[in-house]
């Protein structure tokens, strides 16, 4: 039985404890981590409610086709940048079939706002009621390594979806199978632009009067990205000894790794499969022929096997193990990641060839995770929901009421800066304007809920446990008024640390 | 400011100090002049933000789709000197040029030649020669080396126009940030617990605390809308115009990152331009009469590839161009050594070749405009940087 445990168990490694929680999982904080990492027979409901990805990309190419834009001449949209008002960077970007007086970013917003907003919204209803919080950082986790970004417009309908369909049934699974579903997803070919890569010798670059006029424009040869970044950020990591050519290599690899569209006007030269589950299509007429050496491997394989084997590789590679191990260490342990705790982690991925439920019970078991020193800052996310949960799911947030919030916080949902995903150590997040705007925010949410019943020492024992500072509950205990008090239990250094 | 923050900043000084040559002294006299760093993050096409229609491999070397030369419609660039352009998106600075105020940089870059964004900046943003080769930032550094360091009571020196700190402005000396809200502030009495709750147990959080509490004094009304980079540069003319505000400001910018179509009035990259062209007007009228001491550098962390690749954009390369701009820059040059754009000429037989180092920019701008110890900016600024020597003549000093 400990307190103390539990409040690291349910802070560290969870979403911060609900009222309760931390006496009901006391007898065996760790045994409470470990059943968390297994499987769900299927989504939460809120996330089950948003659309297929099929559907979403639809509601996309719908939009496109109603103001007058096919995606050659919506070229402009195809943007990373932060934010939908983003979009037109305040240029007067034409569309035909606009009504007047409506900006393209206004247009955008109305129509697929509210997917977004829902998808923001399902998030954080599963993350503020879940009794499985440690699964939840997994899939946050994972759904950081593999970043889709919403920044980009044609990805924005796919973000939430994706990280519903690649991350979550993967997360306690095998690594191979979670790179190869993300490779796979339409979602992160048209992030990465891998769905407009063809190889510089395929039929279709030989052939390009094969293509109907718009698809000539925009299927003109390699891109690198996807490739890149594969090697960079979802496997090996930077600096471990790739080279450009391995690089080109691996995006000639996955060309014709490509999305096939039912409907609207972004459907792809040449036929599709039947197989209305799945968008992804492996187009050989744009595959680069003939064997690929990555790594100083070749990879004689024709077509789509080609690219399973090198990824295949790339998941079991011991950069990847270790590349990974630090990444998990970092995010759950300390800034600082101590190299026995990764060098263990590390261990397990190799010798269990990425099973990511082996590594996260690993994580569990490492003696470095239970100092009691709190060395990492809550991201914005994680900061916000672990309050909610703090109030017992008594505050309701919208979704367009998050976006707002945390994007004033930095950390704009499913909107990272780049595909290398949202920061992970304390110094990105603890700046004079982010501190700043959490304080406005514990004020503005205190106030709001606040009434003479609130016993705010009460909530902060709950959440906290033995980590509460007997300074910080002097303070609470001062505090001029019941919101007062409660403003400064979410503003207290041990409740934005962990 | 509380005494806790004088007294570090007097520490941090009198360790500088003991590293400094013997005789060393800071300029005794407090500058006027200012600096803002503009942080392209995701790496400038060069070439299409300065086109070099006049190289007669230009248009060949981007796949006959470079930018046209001066006068051939509304795509055109404007022409500089007859052979550099400024892209159409870049009225304003093209305009500044004309007055003198600009100075365009081309085949430069920083000492980094690989290809990740990630490592590029870090190298670009922490000041040596390697990614992760030092912790904190050089911009960060280099305040303790400022004239202004030495004047007692003196606010922090620096500010990010950011939500959260940049690498560049991490370190040692006390520097600020700021980002646009929208809830009504806390009031003084929360405000003032927090802070004795943080300073109690947690200096991280206390300093941050405190840093925002003053910032949000300066900043005033901010511009919302669409026109977001303009309004953050808005921001820090603010800043840097209220009493013992910042010398020094960096302001970040996202998305340049064009792998694919960033080509014509409506692509990414002419948005992006147009914003910055509408950023540097906005710092330049919330100066006023202070623009004449300002120099403002536009930085990247690398160039592109010199071929647009298949999807009417551009892979990740080596140089670039970077822009000083302000009243006191002796503008109205392009300076480069231009290593031409023949296949035999091309860095890794695919990107601009540098032929430039930007540290040598940054460095002047540090030592001559704002007048920051030499030796400093050499040892603890930018260690390992004896093949970027100043570039002289930059300012008007």
């Amino acid at each position: 039985m400990s307190l103390l445990d539990a409040a690291i168990a349910a802070n560290r490694f969870g979403l911060g404890a609900r009222p309760g929680e931390l006496r009901a999982i006391a007898g065996d904080p760790r045994g409470w981590l470990k059943a968390q990492i297994a499987p769900e027979t299927a989504p939460p409901a809120p996330l089950a409610a948003l659309p297929s990805t099929e559907a979403a990309t639809g509601a996309f190419n719908r939009w496109l086709a109603s103001i007058g834009l096919t995606p050659a001449s919506a070229s402009g949209l195809y943007d990373k940048r932060g934010g939908v008002a983003a979009m037109g960077g305040g240029a007067a970007m034409g569309a035909p079939g606009l009504p007047p007086g409506v900006s393209i970013e206004q247009s955008f917003a109305r129509t697929l706002g509210p997917g977004y907003a829902q998808a923001v919204a399902a998030r954080m209803d599963v993350a503020v009621s879940t009794e499985r919080p440690y699964f939840e950082r997994l899939v946050r986790f994972w759904g950081n390594h593999f970043t889709l970004s919403a920044s980009k417009p044609n990805a924005f309908p796919i973000a939430g979806i994706f990280e519903r369909d690649v991350v979550r049934p993967r997360c306690t699974g095998h690594f191979r199978d979670m790179l190869l579903a993300s490779c796979k997803h339409p979602g992160m070919l048209i992030y990465l632009d891998n769905y407009i890569s063809v190889g510089p010798n395929s039929v279709i670059a030989r052939n390009p009067a094969l293509l109907p006029p718009y698809l000539r424009e925009i299927l003109k040869g390699l891109n690198e990205n996807l490739g890149r970044e594969i090697l960079e950020l979802h496997t090996l990591g930077v600096r471990s000894g790739y080279t450009q050519a391995d690089v080109t290599s691996l995006a000639r690899i996955i060309t014709g790794w490509m999305v096939r569209q039912r409907e609207g006007p972004e459907r792809m030269a040449g036929g599709g499969g039947d197989d209305a589950s799945s968008m992804f299509i492996f187009r050989s007429a744009a595959h680069e022929p003939g064997a690929q050496t990555l790594l100083g491997r070749t990879y004689p394989q024709a077509g789509l096997a080609q690219g399973e084997a090198a990824l295949g590789d790339l998941a079991r590679h011991p950069a990847t193990a270790h590349f990974i191990a630090g990444k998990l260490v970092r995010h759950f342990v300390a800034d600082e990641p101590p190299p026995a705790a990764v060098e263990r982690i590390a261990a397990v991925f190799r010798d269990t060839e990425g099973d990511l439920g082996a590594v996260a019970t690993a994580l569990v078991d490492l003696p470095e995770a239970w100092a009691p020193d709190q060395r990492k800052f809550k991201p914005p996310e994680d900061y916000i929901t672990s309050a909610l949960r703090a109030m017992g799911g008594r505050v309701p947030l919208t979704g367009p009421q998050l976006i707002a919030l945390l994007g004033r916080m930095g950390q704009r949902p499913f909107y990272a800066p780049g595909p290398d995903g949202w920061a992970d150590i304390s110094g990105e997040w603890i700046s004079p304007d982010a501190v700043w705007k959490r304080v406005e925010w514990a004020d503005a949410l205190a106030k709001g809920v606040a009434d003479a019943k609130i016993a705010p020492a009460l909530i902060a024992q709950e959440a906290l446990g033995p980590t509460l500072t007997p300074a910080t509950l002097h303070a609470i205990t001062l505090a001029e008024s019941p919101a007062q008090g409660l403003a400064l239990f979410l503003t207290a250094p041990e409740f934005q640390r962990r | 400011m509380s005494a806790s923050d004088f007294s570090r900043r007097g520490v941090l000084a009198a360790g500088l100090a003991a590293t400094a040559a013997p005789r060393f002294a800071f300029a005794s006299v407090p500058t006027d002049k200012r600096l803002v760093i503009v942080l392209l993050r995701g790496a400038m096409d060069g070439l299409s933000a300065v086109p070099a229609f006049g190289d007669r491999d230009y248009q060949a070397a981007r796949n006959g789709i470079g930018t046209p030369p001066p006068g051939a419609g509304a795509d055109a660039a404007l022409d500089l000197n007859g052979f550099f352009g400024l892209s159409p998106a870049l009225r304003g600075l093209h305009g500044r040029y004309a007055r003198g105020e600009l100075v365009v940089l081309h085949a430069i870059a920083s000492p980094y030649r690989d290809r990740s964004h990630f490592d590029g900046q870090n190298l670009l943003e922490n000041g040596s020669a390697t990614p992760f080769g030092l912790a904190d930032g050089w911009a960060n550094r280099s305040l303790a080396a400022l004239p202004e360091a030495t004047r007692s009571g003196r606010k922090d020196l620096g500010i990010a126009i950011a939500p959260s700190m940049p690498l560049m402005m991490r370190g040692a000396a006390p520097v600020t940030s700021w980002s646009p809200s929208v809830l009504p502030a806390p009031s003084a009495d929360l405000v003032a617990r927090i802070r004795s709750m943080y300073e109690a147990g947690d200096p991280a959080l206390a300093r941050a605390l405190v840093a925002a509490a003053e910032a949000n004094g300066a900043a005033g009304p901010s511009a919302r809308g669409d026109d977001a980079f303009a309004a953050l540069m808005g921001a820090a003319a603010r800043f840097m115009t209220s009493p013992d505000g910042p010398c020094l400001a960096m302001v970040e910018s996202t998305g340049w990152d064009t792998h694919a179509n960033q080509l014509g009035a409506f692509g990414v990259l002419s948005r992006n331009l147009a914003a910055l062209d509408r950023g540097i007007d906005a710092l330049a009228a919330g100066l006023g009469d202070r623009w004449r001491d300002t120099a403002v550098l536009v930085v990247t962390e690398f160039g592109r590839t010199v071929a647009m690749n298949g999807t009417r954009g551009t892979d990740h390369g080596t140089a670039g161009a970077a822009f000083l701009v302000g009243g006191a820059v002796k503008g109205g040059r392009v300076i480069a050594d231009w290593p031409g754009l023949k296949p035999g000429d091309l860095h890794a037989g695919r990107d601009l070749k540098p032929t430039a180092d930007l540290r040598s920019v940054m460095k002047a701008a540090l030592v001559e405009h704002m007048g920051a110890d030499p030796g400093l900016i050499e040892r603890v600024v930018f260690p390992d940087s004896r093949a970027a020597p100043v570039l002289s003549g930059l300012f008007r000093g």
